[in-house]
């Protein structure tokens, strides 16, 4: 039986990436509410605007989308009953700065260093993508005329930093990246291409062309779709459970899940320089080792896996440049670690490689666990976001330019937080010790840190060490936000959750 | 069980607290306060007793213990038939246990045998607790009978009167001696650093220089340039 999911039910931006769909402009805005009753006015407000997931046929396409997620307090403020209070989860309830010796946020990511409005209580996030910055504003007036409606029940906090050295603008925004000649691009501030592997799960459309390399591996070696209630809660998820995540009543959880908001800002002028630095020992080109640093080609995401040195590169692509749009997805996703498990290929510490291990935790010992993946099905996240701010002096790390990075999932905990403390920030599950994961670690100036490079046995190369990492993501602010169901929004704009 | 894997020694003791009390605290508190303000990592006293590779101190409050219905054929009978009476029928029911004092329990991994290792405990533990100096009596100094341990023999045969059969082993370590296992560390890191900063160079210069490092780290020498026990920061 496939899952049929309740789309005019789940907020859209859980089921679509907008990136994917043109929309090139997004702003996030974050409120606090001062009154239950007008705060809850306004939710009911802002609901009859809030995008479903409803499938958009080519006219039907909006210019512009808008969701809506709450932080504990916030729900606190919206004055939900205790007892469906009480059910939500410990991290949620903690929140991101509560959470930063789990995150690694030490040193220049320590919140008391976020931006200005992370040292106020945040309750609301609402977020607008659009087709255009025309959309974008567009939405964002009617929103400022809720605000203003709501009369003194919800205030927009203001303390985002801006490009020009603002501190205190009302809102972020954030934006695709575009080429020389001004057309849209899927990069990010380091020249990597962005949001190629997202998961896959039960009821998404379109199945079929999306699961490979996406989607959870069988034993087999087919992928199918991950189960739906790793990403929504009220469904049964890979533990053929439900979410142990989800607060009562039923309704109030069902067909909502949790979203990780981060304000990565990224150095780039130290990643220029480790880069260069590092190429100079390099056996290789300096595009293969941003590759390594990786798991993909910044120029078009070929997987290093099956591209792992220039030759070979020049090889995909010909064959890249050949394939039909189909073929070039497959390429571009459909691939295992199988083949290169001492990571001699792809580095065990590149970038894809640690967030996704796909089937490579088995070590190559076939039928180690029921599933290749089994200990991967239970750490996957839906990525979301854009970049943020223009990097104006490649050599500089100063500056407003970054990524907003939304995660998506059932249990923040045993999905984010894991993935974050145990897979980018450590080592042992990829035996490689403390060595961070090479882009988004912790890296620490005092003790830098080093990556392996293996190489094939028997290859009679030694094995190349990547050494002296800096720090080349902080985390400028962040919080975990609950999104509702539409049914939960009504419900909660209304006063009506009864837990009872 | 087991208390010996290869060279490695688990030791699992529990000695009882006095029930009581002394200054409005009980001994069992007093004694947990003094785990707890025990100091960690380098100036923990555990590192400065040899060959320790992980131990722990707690104070266990209690275990219940609740039996499970019908384990005996005989009252299982009882509990279904009628004609026994009331009172039989509810002494087969099942039954509560607890303990029936506090129990200081020190669970450690070590190398070697314990006899050397209680020696290296009664002799070695010293800490500074807020400016006062302590020694192992200290933290025992409430459990039952320990008021007639004097010397290192009577605490060795205190500790084996409390001493448990349990095999809890320490995952991350060897069974070797301490001092072997904190001098492979710190070549595996020396040598980390080594191939690091000889990455591309000529074979003649690494094989130069590498004289030098075996020279300077001189991995025959347990006791030469090593990390120390409890170390924290690489």
């Amino acid at each position: 039986m496939t899952q049929n999911l309740e789309l005019t039910d789940i907020q859209g931006n859980i089921v679509k990436a907008y990136g994917a769909f043109n929309f090139t402009k997004a702003r996030y805005l974050f409120l606090r509410i001062d009154n239950g009753d007008k705060g809850r006015e306004f939710v009911g407000a802002v609901t009859t605007k809030v995008t479903s997931a409803v499938r958009w046929e080519k006219n039907s396409m909006p210019v512009a989308t808008t969701n809506i997620g709450f932080t504990f307090s916030g729900l606190q403020a919206l004055e939900l009953p205790t007892a469906s209070l009480m059910g939500f989860p410990e991290e949620f309830v903690m929140g991101m700065k509560g959470r930063k010796d789990i995150l690694g946020d030490d040193g220049p990511s320590d919140p008391m260093y976020w931006d200005k409005i992370w040292q106020e209580t945040v309750h609301i996030w609402l977020s607008i993508n659009g087709q255009s910055i025309e959309a974008v504003d567009e939405r964002y007036q009617w929103i400022l005329k809720q605000i203003e409606a709501s009369d003194g029940g919800v205030t927009l906090l203001t303390g985002h930093r801006g490009e020009k050295d603002e501190d205190n603008l009302p809102y972020q925004d954030a934006s695709v990246l575009y080429d020389a000649e001004g057309k849209p691009t899927p990069k990010e501030h380091f020249g990597y291409t962005d949001g190629i592997g997202d998961a896959v799960f039960e009821g998404q459309t379109n199945i079929q062309a999306r699961v490979l390399g996406r989607g959870k591996l069988t034993r087999s070696g087919h992928w199918e779709p991950l189960a739906t209630g790793e990403f929504l809660l009220g469904h049964v998820d890979e533990a053929m459970d439900y979410p142990q995540t989800a607060p009562t009543p039923k309704l109030l959880a069902h067909n909502g899940t949790y979203m990780v908001y981060r304000k990565l800002h990224e150095n780039v002028g130290s990643f220029n320089r480790f880069l260069d630095e590092q190429s100079k020992v390099f056996p290789g080109s300096k595009e293969l080792l941003a590759a390594k640093f990786s798991g993909r080609w910044r120029d078009n995401g070929a997987p290093v896996v099956n591209a792992p040195d220039d030759a070979s590169k020049a090889e995909w692509d010909k064959n890249y440049a050949a394939a039909d749009f189909a073929g070039q997805k497959k390429m571009l996703i459909d691939f295992t670690y199988n083949d290169d498990i001492d990571g001699a290929k792809c580095p065990i510490s590149a970038h894809i490689r640690r967030i996704n291990p796909r089937g490579s935790l088995e070590y190559g010992v076939k039928d180690a666990y029921e599933r290749p993946g089994a200990l991967v099905d239970r750490r996957r996240i839906l990525r979301r976001g854009l970049p943020y701010g223009k990097v104006k002096d490649p050599t500089r790390d100063d500056g407003n330019h970054g990524i907003i990075f939304m995660a998506l999932n059932a249990d923040i905990k045993r999905q984010f937080e894991f993935v974050q403390q145990q897979w980018i920030n450590y080592a042992n599950d990829f035996k490689e010790g403390n060595d961070k994961e090479v882009l988004l670690g912790n890296h620490d100036a005092k003790n830098p840190g080093k990556v392996v490079f293996q190489v094939e046995k028997g290859s009679g190369k030694a094995p190349h060490f990547v050494n002296n990492i800096p720090r080349l993501i902080e985390a400028r602010g962040g919080d975990y936000f609950f999104i509702p169901s539409i049914t939960a929004l009504k419900m909660i704009a209304g006063g009506i959750v009864d837990p009872t | 069980m087991a208390t010996k894997s290869g060279n490695a020694t688990a030791l699992t003791v529990l000695s009882p607290i006095k029930n009581g009390i002394m200054d409005d605290l009980s001994f069992a508190d007093i004694t947990r306060e003094r785990c707890l303000r025990l100091p960690i990592h380098e100036k923990s006293p555990i590192a400065r007793v040899p060959n320790t590779y992980l131990a722990r101190l707690f104070v266990l409050d209690d275990v219940v213990y609740e039996s499970l219905p019908g384990s005996d054929s005989v009252f299982n009978f009882s509990d279904i038939t009628s004609f026994f009476s009331d009172t039989a029928r509810k002494d087969a029911l099942p039954r509560k246990d607890r303990l029936q004092s506090k129990y200081l329990v020190f669970s450690s991994n070590f190398y070697g045998d314990l006899d050397a290792y209680l020696t290296g405990v009664w002799e070695k533990w010293a800490y500074d607790d807020y400016g006062i100096q302590r020694d192992v009596r200290y933290i025992w100094e409430h459990c039952v009978a320990f008021d007639q341990v004097n010397d290192c023999s009577d605490f060795i045969g205190y500790i084996k009167k409390c001493q448990l059969d349990a095999s809890l082993f320490f995952n991350g370590s060897t069974d070797d001696s301490l001092q072997e296992q904190l001098k492979s560390l710190y070549l595996k890191q020396e040598f980390t650093r080594f191939v690091v900063a000889h990455q591309g160079k000529s074979a003649a210069e690494i094989q130069q220089d590498f004289k030098e490092f075996v020279k300077r780290v001189q991995p025959e020498n347990l006791n030469g340039p090593s990390w120390q026990p409890g170390q924290s920061m690489p």
